[in-house]
């Protein structure tokens, strides 16, 4: 933190480890009486290095070390990166496979959602509102699990399709579930824009506005609730959407409130949607066979993850492992909002603006550079870069100088 | 316009209601037809391909080929390392592996019991001389 006039004010430094965060992420808040004048975050706390881990194993070892990347939205890693490597081996998966991935993403984005607004209804003290949403996910978390065969690492995904069909059994209890959410759904949608309390949390707080939101590159629902018009379904379809368009659902405000209805309203397109496509799904394989060593290449792929864009870099050098994977999750985007709209507004409030964007700290925490210790002599004032072959040199010094 | 208590009516609706909560393990409700638990190997239709031990995100399977002819395979499943993925069962173009969705209760207190063996008694006896950290498993 740089030493300012404002950093000598009271600073309240949270995490990494705090009863109030579910993952380590540090926050120093400087404060004047109540009201935040100036913060800054630190991240990097669970960079686990599944990139490197990645490099280390096969084609079809990755499409499960990857799914592992986020536990709430695994699904989309595994459908961004079976594309990534069936596009650079020429191969598309069957129309069925491709509407069955895109039913599994929108009932993950579901369950995301519900998740998400009953742990910010948490941060705001609202815990009934809490208990009964979190009541009501159990019901797609069945689904998931009848459908699936697991409640949270779906493994719905193969290299070249998927492995399960929904039968018409199934298609009955998926639907008899989202009629049955979509009820609630209402009810809670109603609670977000009457509960005088609840209002009191949400509207007015951390405005963002469209051109701040552009600058500071917010993703997802976050930059939607601020009327930027960024949803990859609608922007670059991919997979069934291509033949099940979505509607992007946008607001004007941008504080917490907006970001309430962003999300709610999304999860009625969700509903729809998946109606849609059980109604209309395309006969046909489930999957084709993908070969073993995937031709040299680099791919790119982006998807909408329920907190906004995931990039997938792959490189490929025709053998059956890959040579370099790069990960983007959508949190790291929506991170400088949180510090940004921090400011201005008072202490207990920031819990809510940081809930508002979805965050999910060990899916962002991936890149680690080490500087050498020459004190900045680099042109640019900085130290410079550590290598990989460097810094290993380095550990193999320090361990035999025990 | 703004109300007071919108989530009244569910919390009296409530105290009126049994707990959504499972009464587990008095009470066990259905499992999914498709959850994915302990797996079963079937030696008989078994290649010795070995593309479930390659493809296996966990390192949780072990084959020993004694006699490809004779099918003489033995399994080491080690399913506290498994994941429960379904990868070796949409690897094995025989379908020799399926999972099963009763045995998924794979709490124990003994490390060992981990391990299950599959194949034919006497395959897995030589198999086992020559791999002798797997002696204390358990065979089936």
């Amino acid at each position: 933190m740089p030493d300012t006039a404002a950093s000598k004010r009271f600073t309240v430094p949270i995490g990494p480890q705090h009863p109030a965060l579910k993952e380590p992420g540090h926050f120093e808040f400087t404060v004047d009486g109540e009201i935040v004048t100036n913060a800054y975050v630190r991240l990097g706390y669970a960079h686990r290095g599944i990139e490197k881990a990645a490099e280390s194993r096969n084609w079809v070892q990755n499409l499960y070390l990857l799914e592992r990347v986020c536990g709430i939205c695994s699904h989309i890693h595994g459908f961004a990166y079976s594309l990534a490597v069936e596009r650079l081996a020429n191969i598309e998966a069957p129309p069925r496979a491709q509407a069955i991935r895109v039913i599994v993403a929108e009932l993950e984005r579901i369950h995301s959602h519900l998740l998400w607004m009953g742990v910010s209804a948490h941060e705001a003290g609202f815990d009934t509102l809490f208990m009964y949403s979190w009541r009501d996910r159990e019901t797609i978390m069945d689904v998931l699990e009848g459908l699936t065969g697991n409640r949270v690492n779906y493994s719905a995904n193969v290299l070249g399709g998927v492995k399960f069909d929904v039968t018409p059994t199934q298609a009955d209890i998926i639907r008899k579930g989202l009629t049955f959410l979509e009820e609630r759904t209402k009810h809670y949608l109603d609670v977000i824009m009457h509960d005088t309390m609840f209002l009191q949390r949400t509207r007015g707080i951390g405005v963002m506005t469209r051109s701040q939101a552009e600058v500071m590159g917010a993703l997802g629902p976050t930059a939607r609730a601020s009327n930027v018009q960024r949803d990859l379904r609608v922007e670059a379809p991919y997979a069934a959407y291509k033949d099940f368009p979505v509607q992007m659902v946008l607001d004007t405000r941008g504080d917490l409130e907006a970001r309430f209805e962003v999300r709610i309203n999304e999860l009625f397109e969700s509903y729809r949607l998946i109606n849609q496509i059980l109604d209309n799904l395309p006969e046909g394989e489930l999957n084709v066979r993908v070969p073993r060593r995937i031709p040299a290449g680099e791919m790119i792929v982006r998807l909408e993850a329920p907190r906004g864009e995931v990039f997938y870099f792959i490189k490929s050098n025709g053998t059956d492992k890959l040579e370099r994977l790069k990960v983007r999750t959508p949190t790291i985007c929506n991170m400088t909002s949180v510090v940004r709209l921090s400011v201005g507004h008072q202490l207990a409030d920031v819990p809510m603006i940081l809930a508002g964007i979805d965050p999910c700290f060990s899916c962002n925490d991936r890149t680690v550079q080490i500087r050498q210790a020459d004190g900045g002599a680099q042109p640019n004032g900085l130290s410079s870069l550590m290598s990989w072959e460097e810094l290993r040199q380095y550990a193999i010094r320090k361990y035999e100088a025990r | 316009m703004k109300r007071f208590f919108t989530m009244l009516p569910d919390i009296t609706r409530s105290l009126f209601r049994r707990p959504v909560t499972e009464n587990y393990p008095a009470v066990q409700s259905e499992t999914p037809e498709r959850l994915r638990g302990a797996l079963k190997w079937d030696p008989s239709t078994c290649t010795g391909c070995g593309l479930c031990v390659m493809d296996c995100p966990a390192e949780a399977l072990e084959l020993t080929v004694l006699d490809r002819k004779a099918k003489r395979f033995v399994m080491v499943y080690h399913v506290d390392r498994c994941t429960f993925c379904g990868q070796c069962v949409m690897s094995c173009k025989q379908g020799s592996i399926v999972m099963n969705n009763q045995s998924w209760e794979l709490a124990a207190l003994d490390r060992n019991s981990f391990a299950t063996i599959f194949g034919a008694p006497e395959d897995v006896k030589e198999a086992l001389a020559n791999k002798p950290e797997d002696g204390a498993a358990k065979s089936e």
